[in-house]
């Protein structure tokens, strides 16, 4: 297929590529071990610093709170919605209006993230000036990040419904289950790997999202990327932020590596049809 | 007989779409709640006047766009369509470069053995699990003035001393590059995956070979992926916040610094809403114009929307 | 079980309460503005027979079959289930099970949790649940993959599990959408005498669809023939074949010869291969029909002398089948005709393209037919 020399060349311009990858995150992790004042070596002195810092530690229960606060929000409005597109739209629906479903799912996946951003600023700022509710704080936050999540959600659940024989819920039917039945029998433990993969890509987004949470926060939920960028701004470069940032890049590619590994297992075990990986 | 069974069909059709409105209709209205409705707010804005405040208030004008193109009280400034530019060649040159790193990658990953690829494919995609700021950050170390890199460039030349290559231009469109190299190696990994290489072995087979070989049977087969990557770099890239924030500094002004300080810094709301409506404006087109190519060019069509 | 003669049931008859039986009157669906795609069917089918809808794709028995279970809503007419109307009975509440033609089968359940579906669903609790579900796998030989998912099956053991699974709840009706269109020649044989055992044994009222003329020839009590949305004709397999009403039928179920008739007397007709004599009443007649392996042939100088129906010709071609062979003969007047006969003789009474031969049509074997 591909050539020997071809080969050698991809896997000598890849393998440097990798490494670059990661360099930088390793240089994080390097400079987290940084000697302590007034001592030589390293140590780690900034990771002490960081266990002993209170505002850490309340960002990233911010930071957890409004990941799985939005994400259960998201997996359960965007299951319904991706679910009730694949089952009950109308197939042979024409015109203007039948797009309309796909338009709203799109637009909170194609809008860049600033403008995201300031949008929610705006409306939320209108909504308090007008009925004093919704603050800037972990509320406005998490109405923000369920609605990016939602269609990614809806998405994927839609995908794999797509994916199933049609003939599935005739099926169920004709075994005396009726619509309430065939949801909870049928269709969620044939779309439960979807589901998850939709809550874990939620999470995902929301840990990675910084642009839309610094314009919806207020001044007292400062969640964990907040909490790096203000520092950046304040300190520049230091060890402590470099410690943070190891933790976090640390544990972000152990559960990678082990939820991969526990799909693969699971594929392997026949449980999961190639269909219910997700990514 | 008959009427009573028709009804019956249109009672039916009635359940369906009351079916469809309790399930998906929480979800699409709360998008339209608190997504669509802001941005058209956000959009109306750029329409209203500001006070000193910089909020939006009546008369209706225009002021805010001709404050895009640079006037002012002042006069005519270029200042805006300076960064504009600035932010079109830095999220092409990032796309650019994301393009050319990716297909290495690709052909690389496909020459190993299925098993593991989703491994392989993992590791590229992983760096962009961590959080924009944190990896930011680390390219803000690595390229800062005391960093070995800005040493080696300073040995070059290419940067005065006691600066680094970050912050800067440079450091910006690296950064930019760094963060979206995954969202070009999906879509083009997923078109070279189902590359049908018997098109190349009829390309050897009349007698073309080494990069003729790859221009005219491999490359043509991946332009869809191509194209969807380079819509999912550049158009994200182009209205970037963090990057240029923080490894721009001053000197690297991109346009999504510029709205960001109309609604923080110096707050002139109008303003902000203006440039959005422009950078939008060229976003859409940039999206219209690839989509045009993709189909000029015959490829298929990946995207749904 | 009823046996195959007759029945009386007509419109304005209550329909038969037995459980199992299934009347069918007047049932109308049209999709969308164009053609029907059931129109207007009457039929009855008895308690505990196996009944084939038979029919070239698109002719609406697949349709038919899907409002009997109550995937579809009919747009006119009613149906009768055991004797109850069915109109405002959904799917899920009706005493019918069908085994797709896709088999349908629960990716996430593995094969003794897809049987058990049904029953799980009405509530039987585990015990009760496991022993029947053990005993229609012991039945239905697939004991042994109980823990097995669908992905890991063949085609037959899948579809053997859809069957188990729609058998389990002793439904009133069993609805089989072409189950058997998938699997390979050998197998389908297999199970259609499977498929024909296993019914006479549980003694349920199996309605089978297929576009298989032998299949519904070697399977079938009764045999319901469509076209187009319409009931051609219903009837036992025999009567079907043997006396088919019309030229589709008559080319559907099996070959044959059809010629254009005019009657001249009481019981003679001029067609084309010239006069006809025939044993039913002709007044209004208008084709004739006559199957291959009816008719007789032999050597031109061997015929038998004062039989009516007999016909001079050539051979044109001789196709072996093993069993039998097919003959194309010119006639006279140069009208083709096709005929059968078995090689149950000694070589010299097969013929060679070429050799003068005579054919004989026995009148009781030649019917008349609507176009």
């Amino acid at each position: 297929m591909i050539p020997r020399g071809v080969r050698y060349a991809l896997s000598g311009i890849s393998w440097p590529l990798y490494a670059l990858l990661y360099t930088p995150l390793a240089l994080v992790a390097f400079y987290s071990f940084a000697p302590a004042p007034n001592q030589a070596g390293h140590s780690l002195h900034a990771y002490g610093v960081l266990l002993h810092d209170g505002a850490v530690f309340t960002a990233l229960r911010r930071s957890l709170i409004l990941a799985f606060g939005s994400a259960i929000t998201s997996t359960a409005l965007g299951t319904l919605l991706g679910y009730g597109l694949c089952r009950f739209r109308n197939a042979n629906a024409k015109g203007v209006l039948a797009h309309i479903p796909s338009l709203i799912i799109y637009t909170p996946i194609i809008m860049p993230g600033l403008v995201f951003g300031i949008s929610e600023l705006i409306f939320f700022n209108f909504v308090h000036s007008a009925t004093g509710f919704l603050g800037a704080g972990l509320q406005t936050m998490i109405i923000a990040h369920i609605t990016f999540q939602v269609p990614y959600v809806a998405l994927t659940v839609f995908a794999r419904l797509a994916g199933l024989d049609p003939y599935l819920f005739d099926a169920a039917n004709d075994l005396y289950a009726d619509g309430i039945k065939s949801f909870i029998h049928l269709i969620v433990p044939v779309v439960q790997p979807a589901i998850i993969g939709g809550f874990l890509l939620g999470i995902t987004l929301s840990i990675d999202d910084f642009t839309i949470s610094f314009f919806t926060a207020g001044p007292g939920s400062v969640t964990l990327p907040i909490y790096i960028y203000s520092a950046i701004a304040r300190k520049g470069i230091s060890p402590e932020i470099n410690a943070l940032g190891t933790m976090m890049i640390g544990s972000i590619i152990l559960l990678a590596i082990i939820h991969f590994f526990i799909t693969r297992h699971r594929e392997r075990a026949g449980q999961l049809t190639p269909t219910g990986k997700i990514a | 007989m008959s009427a009573g069974v028709k009804t019956e069909v249109e009672i039916e059709a009635g359940r369906q779409r009351l079916r469809l409105w309790v399930t998906s209709g929480p979800g699409l209205v709360w998008i339209m709640i608190f997504l669509l409705i802001p941005s058209a707010v956000l959009l109306g804005i750029a329409f209203f006047s500001s006070n000193d405040y910089g909020s939006p208030v009546l008369p209706l004008s225009v002021q805010s766009f001709q404050q895009v193109a640079g006037y002012s009280l002042l006069g005519w400034d270029p200042g805006n369509i300076i960064i504009f530019l600035r932010s079109l060649k830095q999220a092409g040159i990032a796309t650019l470069v994301s393009a050319a790193l990716s297909y290495p990658l690709v052909f690389f990953i496909l020459s190993r053995p299925e098993s593991v690829r989703p491994l392989l494919l993992l590791f590229i995609v992983l760096p962009s699990w961590t959080n924009q700021v944190v990896r930011t950050y680390a390219w803000m170390e690595l390229l800062g003035p005391n960093a070995p890199v800005s040493w080696v460039a300073h040995l070059l030349h290419a940067v005065p001393p006691d600066l680094g290559l970050a912050p800067g231009s440079f450091a910006v469109t690296t950064g930019l590059a760094y963060n979206y190299l995954p969202y070009m190696i999906v879509p083009l990994y997923a078109s070279a995956e189902k590359l049908d290489w018997t098109l190349v072995e009829a390309g050897r087979d009349l007698y073309a070979s080494g990069a003729r070989l790859f221009w005219h049977t491999v490359f043509p087969q991946t332009l869809p992926g191509l194209l969807s990557g380079v819509i999912f770099v550049a158009i994200p890239a182009f209205g970037d916040y963090v990057v240029p924030q923080l490894l721009g500094g001053d000197k690297a002004l991109m346009i999504g610094s510029q709205i960001a300080n109309q609604f923080t810094e110096t707050p002139d709301w109008p303003y902000g809403a203006a440039l959005t409506i422009i950078m939008l404006v060229f976003t859409g087109m940039g999206l219209v114009g690839f989509r045009i190519l993709t189909r000029k060019l015959g490829g298929a069509e990946e995207a749904t929307i | 079980m009823m046996s195959a003669t007759t029945s009386p049931a007509t419109a304005e008859a209550a329909p038969s309460a037995k459980r199992g039986a299934i009347s069918i009157c007047g049932i109308t669906r049209i999709f969308n503005g164009s053609a029907p795609a059931v129109d207007h069917v009457n039929l009855e089918i008895h308690a505990g027979e196996f009944f084939t809808l038979l029919g070239p794709s698109g002719c609406g028995k697949t349709t038919l079959l899907r409002m009997i279970a109550g995937f579809e809503t009919p747009d006119e007419g009613r149906i009768f289930i055991s004797g109850k109307d069915v109109e405002d009975v959904p799917a899920h509440k009706r005493a019918v099970n069908t085994v797709f033609q896709s088999y349908a089968l629960f990716p996430h359940l593995n094969v003794e949790q897809n049987i058990g579906f049904g029953l799980r669903m009405r509530g039987i609790k585990s015990p009760e649940r496991k022993k029947r579900v053990d005993a229609i796998m012991e039945l239905l030989q697939i004991g042994q993959f109980a823990t097995r998912s669908a992905a890991q099956l063949s085609g037959g053991q899948r579809q053997r599990v859809a069957l188990a699974r729609a058998l389990v709840n002793e439904p009133d009706v069993v609805l089989l959408d072409e189950p058997l269109s998938a699997l390979d020649a050998k197998l389908r044989a297999e199970l259609q005498i499977e498929l024909l055992r296993m019914q006479k044994r549980l003694g349920m009222t199996f309605i089978f669809v297929t576009h298989d003329q032998h299949e519904a020839l070697v399977m079938s009590d009764r045999i319901g023939v469509m076209s187009k949305g319409r009931l051609e004709q219903v009837g036992p397999v025999l009567d079907v074949y043997e006396k088919p009403k019309n030229v589709f039928v008559a080319e559907f179920l099996g070959l044959s010869n059809i010629w254009p008739v005019t009657p001249t007397g009481t019981n003679t007709a001029a067609s084309p291969i010239g006069e006809l004599t025939i044993d039913a009443p002709l007044a209004g007649a208008t084709l004739a029909m006559i199957r291959p392996e009816k008719i007789w042939i032999y050597n031109d100088t061997a015929a038998p002398k004062d039989r009516v129906n007999l016909f001079f010709g050539t051979v044109r071609e001789a196709i072996y089948m093993g069993a039998s062979t097919q003959y194309r003969i010119e006639l006279a007047g140069g009208q083709l005709v096709l005929a059968f006969d078995t090689n149950n003789q000694a070589a010299e009474r097969s013929w060679r393209p070429g050799e003068a031969v005579a054919v004989e049509l026995k009148p009781d074997n030649i019917m008349l037919i609507s176009p």
